[in-house]
This record gives structure tokens, sequence and C-alpha cells, in this order.
């Protein structure tokens, strides 16, 4: 699978006019002969498809093109954390912003709270989220001059991109989990939970939630890899020096090793992400655990 | 956005001697002779020296590794003094070897440096950079001169005889492509090149062949293939800063990370985080290091420009670099008056014509598109630009453009303009534009108050620029001149950048693309240099040998101001031409903090960075910057002045 999408990758990159070395103004003709022969760019593209995929199996991407002093894994490696860091918090706070405000919603069904946190949950679903950073960063940057408008810095500097990022994912999981809550807790066994005398609070979080959560965890996977995806225009926004601004100066440059690498990796990881989504399942639906 | 009073959004005035400047684009390596961006450029000029620097205010060469210097009697030959307290990073003394050294490194194809080319004058790099051969025959090498290269008159006595200078003074070699195929097929070509050759031995150009020489261990001698007037202000460039053989012979490619890198400048490497932030600090190893005024130098890569002024409104930065304040903040911005720099630059923008493609290599057509063109009222909407008339902006080379105008009043007269002729001739002129497009064969006719020109073939003409918000607002503009003036509505073709470039390069566009140029030093040659050649950077598809010619004559006088003179009727052979439509002059556009001092708006918005301080005393801050070139800071003054003191006047040896 991930073969797969590298293939196509590598294909798309091949196609795409343009070349990592060029710049506006042209290169002496003998650096373009050296380069190109550096590079294996004057070899018939089979077989350097073929010179490509027999690195690649071994893990090997190689330099970056644009910067060949350094290697694709190393690139990944040191800015990956970056937007693991806020892609993780992120989807920390909508876990815990979604879940509480959904649970609650589906206790407090049709009161005030329902209907006020549905709507914002609507509001946060419809504003991408380059809108919000801006909006963000013009309110609490210029009005108030409490938060630094860009730029990786302490705690200070990470919650807008956090926040930013995660008020989608936050959004649906209320309602996912509003949804999921309403379901379970017209369940026969959340009854008879009730009519054994357990607290409320009992109930809620060791019975109902398990099979609450159930909507959330099957929208782990795809947001996840959608985070991933949002961390791109965070990154953008704020100037942060994550894998997904590598990723579009990559393209942009046309470094092919590096994209390939980013390519690949992040393949990977969203088919271990669905991999662990899968088997938490088991954990929390025992009616799903002996299928 | 709030009006905040005197300095715009909020100021962190530093308490300590630190920069924070957003430099732009991630940098592509620490390498100088390899990268050829300007946001590297300006990093380089913190960590590597050469044998001289620019003058933060006029870019002209001063003093840095080289004390002094003399030009040969035909300035085809320099000798650098290089001081003999300079040192390396690491302690090492840097040495003429040092020199030698780089620019061998430098021309080394596998090197591969993008900038190399700046270096072409050097005698023999070009060949050494191209793997190119010499030709032997018995003991006897072939001389270019006998086969169609120049007869040159010997050298005058320059400095000590040595060996080397024996042979790089010796008439010219000819040289050959080392790639077999391609000799074979010169040699084909040439039927006394063919009978030359047989028998003889190809010998590859090496690096010691090229033009350096380290005459003893603190002085250079440079020899030039011809002569080059502009060569001294090229030395400031980041290909000819030096770099450390220690560290390249040892690691390789891997000498600029930061465990091993060695550098000669004022600052040296404190920590890099790519994409995030690079931070010099003051070298104590520096040769001028007591002179060094900041401490810490940090770079901030950022792109975006909305983001660039917000970190610079909220505080978070002290400069950052040109071109930054977008075109719809400058109202605003324009009155901070004590930040905000908007000077011209040695940078222009033109919509080349590629005059390859049918209707567009009729002269006529182009003359009349270029006439249609309103540029004043271009300018006026872009707020950030001056209109460009010419090739070579104007107000950037005062020298150059006393001699232009000289030229200009002959050349008048040789055309039997009048003056309110000469005026427009190559500026605005729509009656003139219709009347040469209907001449061309395309009659424009006019209904009402507005034109058209049925007859004129849409299909073959486009206005391509590669994606970005200003590119589009001038096409725009542009495109609605033309129709309004010519009755024809072009097209208009964005592109990403690099599939934009392939598409220029290889003349595929029909009618107009975009071209922006910015000098690579500050000398009009290195703008009208754009379309000498046959491959040149102009991307029009014109090619002209007299231009050449006119351009080559030039360079080879001496009489500064009669050089000009020759190049602007070389300017004006290419204008006659019209194979672009000038468009507008790049203002610098960028801003400062008043307590940042020694930074100025020069033409390349370069700045020398031991010249740069953070002044802590508020009645000493700059204040109303439009005039900042022409006041004197005693500091920078006083430092200047120190490191001049050393330099012997240029010209010819007595």
């Amino acid at each position: 699978m991930a073969w797969l999408v590298v293939t196509l990758t590598w294909g798309l990159i091949r196609i795409a006019p343009g070349n990592f070395y060029s710049g506006e103004k042209k290169l002496p003709a003998a650096v373009e002969a050296n380069i190109r022969a550096k590079y294996g760019l004057d070899k018939p593209w089979y077989t350097q498809y073929g010179m490509l995929m027999s690195n690649v199996v071994r893990g090997d991407f190689g330099d970056s093109l644009k910067n060949p002093d350094y290697s694709v894994n190393e690139m990944i490696a040191e800015h990956l954390p970056y937007s693991a860091t806020i892609g993780v918090l992120a989807y920390i706070l909508a876990l815990v912003l979604g879940i509480s405000a959904g649970t609650v919603a589906a206790l407090k069904q049709n009161s005030g709270f329902d209907y006020g946190s549905m709507s914002a949950a609507i509001l946060g679903l419809s504003v991408p989220n380059f809108v919000l950073g801006p909006l963000l960063v013009l309110v609490l940057s210029f009005w108030l001059y409490l938060l630094p408008p860009a730029r990786w810095g302490g705690p200070s500097a990470l919650i807008m991109p956090v926040v930013t990022l995660g008020v989608i994912y936050a959004a649906y999981i209320a309602r996912l989990t509003r949804a999921g809550m309403l379901e379970i807790l017209r369940s026969d066994y959340i009854r008879t939970a009730r009519a054994k005398g357990l607290s409320e609070t009992s109930v809620i979080l060791r019975h109902a939630m398990r099979g609450g959560l159930i909507p959330v965890v099957s929208f782990t996977g795809p947001a996840l890899a959608a985070l991933l995806g949002g961390t791109v225009v965070v990154e953008k926004v704020f100037a942060l020096p994550g894998l997904g601004n590598i990723f579009i100066q990559a393209v942009l440059n046309r470094d092919e090793t590096v994209v390939l690498g980013i390519v690949a990796f992040l393949s990977i990881l969203i088919m271990i992400f669905n991999l662990i989504v899968d088997v938490s399942y088991g954990f929390l639906d025992p009616r799903i655990r002996f299928e | 956005m709030q009006s905040d009073g005197r300095y715009f959004g909020k100021m962190n005035v530093p308490t300590g001697n630190v920069l924070r400047y957003v430099s732009g684009a991630e940098i592509e390596s620490l390498d100088p002779q390899v990268s050829d961006g300007q946001p590297d450029a300006r990093i380089f000029m913190a960590l590597y020296e050469g044998l001289v620097e620019y003058d933060p205010k006029t870019l002209q060469p001063i003093p840095e590794l080289a004390k002094s210097w003399e030009a040969g009697p035909r300035v085809d030959e320099f000798i650098f003094h290089l001081r003999d307290n300079a040192k390396w990073s690491d302690g090492s003394p840097i040495t003429a070897n040092d020199f030698v050294y780089s620019m061998r490194r430098g021309f080394q194809p596998d090197t591969l440096s993008r900038t190399a080319n700046l270096g072409y004058v050097v005698k023999y790099a070009e060949a050494f950079n191209g793997g190119k051969v010499f030709v032997k025959k018995g003991d006897q090498f072939l001389l270019a001169k006998d086969f169609g290269g120049a007869e040159e008159a010997p050298a005058a006595p320059f400095g000590p005889e040595t060996e080397f200078r024996k042979f790089i003074r010796s008439p010219e070699r000819l040289t050959l492509p080392g790639d077999e195929k391609k000799r074979a097929k010169a040699i084909d070509a040439n039927p006394q090149l063919k009978a030359a050759v047989d028998g003889a031995e190809f010998v590859p150009v090496t690096a010691n062949d090229i033009g350096i020489e380290a005459v003893d261990r603190y002085t250079v001698r440079i020899t030039l293939r011809q002569s080059a007037p502009y060569f001294l202000g090229l030395l400031a460039h980041q290909f000819f800063r030096l770099v450390p053989q220690q560290a390249i012979s040892k690691y390789g490619r891997q000498w600029t990370r930061p465990e091993n890198i060695v550098t000669c400048g004022p600052f040296r490497l404190k920590e890099y985080k790519r994409y995030d932030k690079l931070i010099v600090e003051r070298d104590p190893n520096y040769w001028d290091a007591a002179n060094v005024h900041l401490d810490r130098i940090e770079f901030y890569p950022v792109e975006e420009l909305t983001t660039i002024v917000n970190l610079y409104k909220a505080g978070d930065v002290d400069a950052f670099l040109n071109h930054s304040v977008l075109a719809a903040w400058i109202d605003s911005i324009r009155k901070y008056k004590d930040e905000y720099m908007l000077f011209p630059e040695a940078a222009v923008s033109y919509y080349g014509i590629n005059v390859t493609k049918p209707p567009f290599d009729n002269l006529k057509v182009r003359r009349a598109f270029d006439l249609a063109v309103d540029r004043v009222a271009l300018s006026e909407y872009r707020k950030i630009t001056q209109p460009l008339f010419d090739i070579t902006p104007n107000k950037v080379f005062p020298d150059y453009d006393k001699a232009r105008d000289k030229v200009g009043e002959e050349i008048r007269n040789e055309k039997k303009l009048t003056p309110d002729q000469w005026k427009n001739y190559f500026g605005f002129d729509p009656d003139q534009a219709r009347k040469l497009l209907t001449e061309a064969g395309y009659p424009v006719q006019k209904n009402g108050d507005t034109y058209s020109c049925p007859s004129f073939p849409i299909d073959k003409v486009q206005l391509t620029f590669n994606t970005g918000e200003s590119n589009k607002a001038i096409a725009e503009f542009v495109q609605s001149q033309w129709r309004q003036n010519l009755g024809i509505t072009v097209p208009l073709q964005n592109m990403e950048f690099k599939t934009f470039l392939a598409f220029k390069d290889e003349l595929q566009y029909p009618g107009f693309s975009q071209l922006l140029w910015s000098g690579d030093y500050m000398d009009p040659n290195t703008f009208l240099g754009l379309f000498y050649g046959q491959h040149n950077n102009g991307d029009t598809g014109w090619y002209d040998p007299k231009y050449d010619k006119m351009l080559d004559d030039a360079n080879s006088e001496l009489d500064p101001q009669k050089r000009y003179e020759m190049m602007a009727r070389a300017e004006y052979y290419a204008l006659d031409n019209c194979i672009i439509v000038p468009l507008t002059i790049n203002a610098t556009n960028w801003m400062k903090r008043p307590y940042v001092k020694g930074m100025y708006p020069n033409p390349g918005t370069l700045h020398p960075w031991k010249f740069v301080y953070i002044e802590h005393d508020p009645a000493k801050w700059d204040h109303d910057v439009q005039n900042i070139m022409d006041e004197t800071d005693p500091i920078v003054a006083a430092e200047l002045q120190q490191i001049k003191r050393t330099q012997q006047p240029t010209g010819p040896a007595e």
C-alpha cells in the first residue's frame, strides 16, 4: 500500500514541470550538467525509478535535493516533534472539550446548555482554520497584546495554534459524543445499572462512556489523518517549523526526495493509527471483541 | 488596525545588543558558494568575509580581508594585499592560500555552485567550471586567437614576475568541451580546427590553471580574461567569500553542520534550527571583533508577508527584509516615518516579449504594445514601485544616469526628434501605438470612446506570470491598459513558479512573460547583461552579436564615464529593438525600529552586519528615515574611516 502511494507520488513529481535546481537566473550550462549527472537525472526514467525503489525499500530516502547537507530521514526526525506536539495537544484539547461538552449536552438534553453548545459546535465546524487562526491573532496579539503572533516559543506561543487546530475536532467530537451518549443512555444495560442503584457518576463514567465513545474512537482514525493536513495550514499561519511546512516547501521546491520521504512516512503513520483504532474497538465494546 | 502613536505596534526596546531580524525564506545551505538566494546572502554576510565588503550605504567595495589593492594598467589584473591578523573562527590564520583554495573550490564542477558564473571573467574559470580541455600538440598549446579569438597585446609588468604569471599572461589557450561527443561536434564543424587537432592531446583544465595566484603569504593576484572594471564590486558577493579548507577537506559536504562548521566573518554560528531560527554570535577570533557592535543576531526564516509584519508589530522582531509590506497596507504603514523604508532598488520588472513567435517578430507590433502602457499610472497604482522606462533602473547608478542622459541627447538628434517627441519615445504614447499597430497590418478602429482591433490574432498572444498577488495585480492593470488603448484584451495566464520558469526558458510562451531581475552587483552591466549571449536570461529569444560587441567594447574601456556612455549606447540599441516592456523599479519596502542603527535602505538591502548596533539613548534614535542616506552616523562613519585608511587609491599602478 505504501509502495503504491510512493510510486504514485513519484510519478506526479516527475510529471510536474520544473526541477529543484532552477531559479529565475539561469544556471551555467556546465553546472546544470553536473547537477543532472550527480543525481542520475540523465538516465532513463525506469532506471531512476529502480534506483529509487531499491533505496526506499531499505528506508533510505537519500538526502534532500534542495538542502543536500541533510538527509530526508533526518529532516523528518527533526521536524516531526513540532507537528506532533501541536497535533497531539490539539487532539487532547478536542477530546477534553468535545467529550465533556457532548456528555453534558446528552445528559441535559434540550436544555439551554445543549442548544448553546451544539450551536457553538456548528460554528466551530464551519469556520475554517485559516480564518480562525488570523482572527485569534488579531484579538489576542494585537488588540490585547497577550500572545505572540507567530513562531515557535514557550507555552504561550502554542496556545493559538493548538486552539486553531483543535476547535474543529472539538466540535465534531462534541456532536458525536452527544449522539453516542444519547443512544447509550437509552439502552438496556444503562437502565439496569441505574436500577441497581449505582451513582449517576458511576453510571456515566464506568458504563455509558465506553459505549458512547465508540463513534469518537472510530472518528479518531480519520481525524488524526485530517489533523496532519490541518497542521499544514496552522504551521504556515503561525510560522512553525513542523512537517507540514516542510512538506509544502518541498513540493514547491520540487524536492523529490523529501516529498517522497514524507509521503511514505505519513502513509505508514496513518495505517498504524487505523490499526490502533481497530484494536481499541475491542477494548471498548465487548460485543465486538469476540467477532 | 489601531493607530498606535508614533511607532508601529508595540515596541520592545532591547536592553542588550541583540538584533532580531526576519530574513525571509529558509536558507538552502550554509555553504556560501552553493546557494544563490537573497535571504542566504544576508546570513552569509554575517558568517563569511571576502577580500572586500559592501559599504553599508552605497554597496561599493570597501577593504575587508584585503587592506588595500591595485588594478593593473588595463584593469584586467588586480593585486590584493591581505591583512596579516585575520583568523578563522577556529583560531587558525587566514592567508592568501585560503583565498586561492576558495576560488578553486568554488569553480570546481562538483561543488555545484549556482553562482560560479559571476566569476567567469576570471581567466580560465569558465573553462574549468565547464570541464573543458586544452589542446596540446607536442609541447605547444593551441591558442584561441588562431581560431577566431581576439589578438591580445602583451601584458605590462604588474607585480612579481612568477612562473604562474608567465603562464597566465601568455596568449589565451584554446579550450574545447570535455565531453567527447560535444567536442567531436565542435571539431567537425570547423575544418581549420579539425586539421589542427589531428594528433593532438586533450589536457583537462585544472584548478591550478585559473587566474588566481597567491604571490606570497598575504598577497593575491587575480588575472581576468578581459578588462572588467566592475570586478571589484563583484568580489563582495558571497561566491567570493572564503570557505575553510580545514573543514571541507575533513568533512566534505557535511562541513556546514553546526558541529563541523568553521567561518571567517564577524559572527560565528551559535544555533541553527531549520525553519525556526538561526543564531549567530560575535566571533572573538574575528580580526575586527573590537568594532563589531552586536553580541548576537537572531535570524528568523518567515516567508508569509502578513506574519512578518505581525511579528514586527507585536515587538517580536526589530527589522525585516525587503518587499515585505503588502500593497494594501502601504498607506497605513507609510505614516510611520521613523521606521518605513521606501527607496529604489537595483531590481526591476519587465514583460519580456517572445520575439520568435509571430506576430511579435514584427518590431512595430512590439513597439505598439510597449507604447500603450502608462507606467507612471502603474506605479501610482502599485504604490511601492517607481516607473521604469529602460532596461537599467534610474536613480540607482547616478553616474550612469548622467551618461545615459548625454547619450540620449545624441540619439535624439540622430533620430531627428524634437525634445517633446523624445520624451515619450520610450514611454507612453497611445496614439503612436495605435498607428504602429495599424501599419503592422492590424488596424485599430475607434468606436466612440473605445477601441477595437478585430484583426489581431488573439490566440497568438498571452500574458504569462507566476502566481502571486502583486504579479496578478500588475498583469490585470497592464491588460486593461492594452484593452483601453489598443482595443485588445490579452488573455492572462498564471503559473506556479517552477512551471513558469520552464515555460519561459524554452520560449514556449506566446507574447509576454514576466521577468523580475535584481542586480548581482552594483553596475549597469548586471542589467544589460541580461540580453548578452545566445542563451541569455532575458528569455526573449533575442540575441544580437552587435549588442554583445557594444558591451564587450564598453567593458574594455578604462575611463569610467566613457564606459558608461558606451553602455548607454548599447542600452538604447536594445531598447530600439523593443524586446521588453519595461514596467517598474522595485522599492525596498521594509521596516526597522528606530533604535537599530547602521542599517541602510541601499539598493540591494544588504547589510554588512558589523556596522549595525542598538542605540539605547532615545535621543539618538533614527527620525524621519527619508533622509537617512544623507545623514552621517558618527559611529558608522568612524568605523568606515578606520577601515578605509588602509586602502590605497584604486586605478592603474604608477
